[in-house]
């Protein structure tokens, strides 16, 4: 097992391999497989970008410090697709990055992004580059959806794989839930205008409306503007038995806060953009309490199985990791098991062998079970987690780990 | 909810939104009518109002809505948190003027605004590096006092903002009116050479504008807080933009019509979101400004000003 120790020496020892590296050539020194890591660690999600990012780093240090493929060791490289002015992540940061990654050679696979609208921009670029990239998190349908693959794949062949399912699930399971489980009878949808939070509302709205659920309307927020009092004055007079969201925490954290004021007695939930640190920590309690969210994997970070893992990531970077991190961290054993397979096979681990190799790799008993992914690059395997905030005390007010409770999985709709 | 019910519900919302336009259109239109300059560290002055307002209650021991404070402790924190905000504001917008602006007010064009842009970013960058971007959940010591108007529902949180407000702007109607610095800026808002021969201190009464408008903008910062409970590195521009509209809607340079166009813009954008949809808000706000602007030029209580040069 790696200890934080033995961590530090194999950092240590791949640091002194690089430097040899530039002084003396390319001698004696480990080829190295390079992947970037594109995450949103400016802005609103921040902090769950660099959680998320530490699953893959975990998974890649260990992967150096066992020589898990003689002759091999990974490199990892971090892309910032967030920016100052954009609040969060900003689709033309990301565009940028995977320019930028499809120009170097080295890179042969990457990891990110954690939201669909960055990964919207990227998978064409990608595409041309055929490189691949595996994400922990984002979840828009359309980007992996055949329908759509002369935008998102025009060079034809499936790059944007996901360690996630889809808001194809995630939206209309969780309406499932609400309709057969909460027994609600009347809703009224609401969504951030971003790429995410319109597919996931469109996604529940259609289930919804199946299940005979009276939808009483739908509003787009504009997550830049403060003051969503009038629609929810309006939802008010609607009287609904619930609300649901698709969006992230940049509208999300307002209309938790205002909702509380105005609608306190309305079921409110979301999809996994609610399940933030950011809304447990700008929104807080009482506001945050109630709110359901989802997640697009199963959760495993309370389970038995992820025991090891859990102890290890905190001892390693001092937070307890998320479901993401750990989907994350899963993307990332998808990456070492192709290269693996490569090597094994006698083959050089370039781009365009990566991009094969992760079609068709078959991962067994990983964190989130058996991993592999069909023709559009989808997981064959999708599950939806829902959660509810409930305030516990004993834990830390601002730690999703704490204050979500894991209330089950979503019947598949 | 009846329909006279939602109706009197989103006029509520309606004017506290107002309120808080009307303070940050007070700035703009002091130092526009005083320099003719459109002053868009304006935006951001608001937001580190907010910024300050939100460490000074920390500083007081309040987080998050969950302590709640009553009676003489109340009104002092909350006191105390409001000239703290506005005074900060008030320097720094003194201190802009004063470092940024003077040196350019004899050059002609638009470099003292680009100026007041560059300005408005670099307070934002300041509040990022050191704040940080996420939403802070802003302290609220209000007791949650409430009373119901048929079915609509009028906080305690309204009735302050609108009292602070109205004391604000009379305040601010009775020194521009009555006092001598007041009548001082009035006159240079006619004619500044005029005013400068008639013995008025130009540069006094220009800095005495910056403070009185970033002083608003403090008070403003303060009232969005505590209107929504929550301050973010982002909310200037939002916000800033639809306060600038209403200073033109009301006719620019105008102090009642800042009042006016801060009010009419609240509740536009509150009609609008019931009516058509919030996403749609800035549609409907700047069409209407356009419409305005079409037959009244100056705007609703502007006056085409005469040509000063």
């Amino acid at each position: 097992m790696l200890t934080r120790r033995n961590a530090f020496k194999a950092a240590a020892g791949l640091a002194a391999t690089a430097t040899v590296g530039v002084s003396q050539g390319a001698l004696a020194a480990d080829k190295s497989i390079k992947v970037g890591l594109n995450m949103s660690f400016t802005g609103a999600d921040a902090e769950s970008a660099t959680r998320v990012a530490n699953g893959a780093i975990l998974a890649f240090d260990d992967a150096n410090a066992t020589n898990a493929i003689k002759g091999y060791k990974f490199e990892y490289v971090k892309f910032d697709d967030g920016t100052a002015t954009a609040g969060q992540y900003d689709p033309a940061q990301a565009a940028t990055n995977a320019k930028k990654m499809v120009s170097d050679k080295g890179f042969v696979a990457a990891l990110g992004p954690q939201m669909s609208g960055a990964g919207k921009a990227m998978a064409p670029i990608l595409s041309e580059g055929n490189l691949a990239i595996i994400t922990p998190s984002s979840t828009n349908p359309d980007i992996t959806n055949p329908k759509f693959a002369a935008q998102y794949r025009p060079a034809g062949k499936a790059i944007y794989f996901r360690t996630v399912a889809t808001d194809a699930f995630q939206g209309p399971n969780m309406a499932n839930f609400m309709a057969k489980t909460l027994k609600i009878k009347s809703v009224y949808i609401l969504d951030d205008s971003g790429a995410y939070g319109v597919g996931l509302a469109d996604a529940f709205q259609g289930q919804i409306e199946k299940l005979g659920v009276k939808v009483l309307g739908r509003d787009r927020l504009d997550p830049k503007a403060a003051d969503y009092a009038s629609v929810l004055t309006k939802i008010k007079a609607l009287a609904p038995d619930a609300m649901y969201y698709g969006g992230v925490g940049q509208a999300g954290v307002k209309l938790a806060k205002q909702s509380y004021e105005i609608i306190p007695n309305v079921i409110k939930a979301g999809g996994d953009g609610v399940y933030s640190t950011d809304l447990l920590k700008g929104a807080g309690f009482p506001a945050v309490d109630g709110w359901y969210a989802t997640q697009a994997s199963p959760h495993v970070t309370e389970d038995k199985s992820a025991e090891v893992f859990t102890t290890r990531f905190f001892q390693r970077f001092g937070t307890h990791p998320d479901d993401y991190a750990v989907t994350c961290y899963t993307g990332a054993q998808v990456i070492i098991q192709a290269a693996k397979n490569l090597v094994a096979a006698g083959k050089e681990p370039t781009r365009d062998a990566m991009q094969a190799a992760i079609q068709t790799v078959s991962l067994k008993g990983s964190l989130i079970g058996t991993v592999e992914f069909d023709e559009n690059g989808d997981m064959k395997n999708k599950v939806i987690s829902v959660f509810q905030i409930k305030k516990d005390t004993t834990k830390a007010l601002d730690d999703t780990e704490g204050q979500y409770k894991y209330i089950g999985v979503a019947p598949m709709a | 909810m009846t329909a006279g019910d939602l109706f009197l519900q989103q006029a509520i919302n309606g004017l506290s939104l107002g309120a808080m336009y009307s303070l940050l259109a007070l700035g703009f239109t002091l130092v526009y009518g005083i320099m003719e300059l459109i002053n868009f560290s304006h935006f951001n002055v608001f937001m580190v109002g907010a910024m300050i307002a939100m460490l000074t209650l920390q500083a007081f021991g309040l987080h998050g809505q969950e302590t709640i404070l009553t009676g003489l402790p109340l009104i002092g924190v909350l006191l105390v948190a409001f000239i703290v905000a506005m005074t900060v504001c008030g320097f720094i917008g003194v201190a802009i003027e004063r470092f940024l602006l003077r040196p350019l007010r004899s050059v002609k064009g638009p470099a003292a605004m680009i100026t007041t842009i560059g300005v408005s970013y670099i307070l934002f960058n300041v509040v990022l590096l050191t704040i940080g971007t996420d939403s802070k959940n802003f302290p609220n010591p209000l007791p949650p006092i409430t009373w119901e108007i048929g079915g609509a529902v009028l906080r305690l949180r309204e009735i302050l903002i609108w009292v602070i407000a109205l004391v604000l702007m009379g305040g601010l109607t009775y020194f521009v009116t009555y006092t001598k610095l007041g009548k001082a800026m009035r006159a240079t808002a006619q004619d500044p050479e005029a005013a400068r021969m008639m013995g008025v201190e130009v540069d006094q009464v220009v800095m005495s504008a910056f403070f009185l408008g970033s002083a608003l903008a403090g008070a403003s910062g303060m009232i969005f807080g505590l209107y929504y409970n929550l301050a973010k590195v982002d909310i200037g521009f939002a916000s800033g933009l639809r306060a600038f509209t209403a200073a033109v809607l009301g006719g620019i340079g105008n102090v009642p019509g800042a009042m006016l166009g801060g009010v009419l813009i609240g509740l536009i954008e509150s009609a609008s979101g019931q009516l058509v949809g919030t996403a749609w808000s800035d549609v409907v706000i700047f069409g209407i400004l356009v419409l305005v602007l079409v037959f009244r030029p100056a705007g609703l209580l502007g006056r085409l000003a005469p040509n000063k040069s």
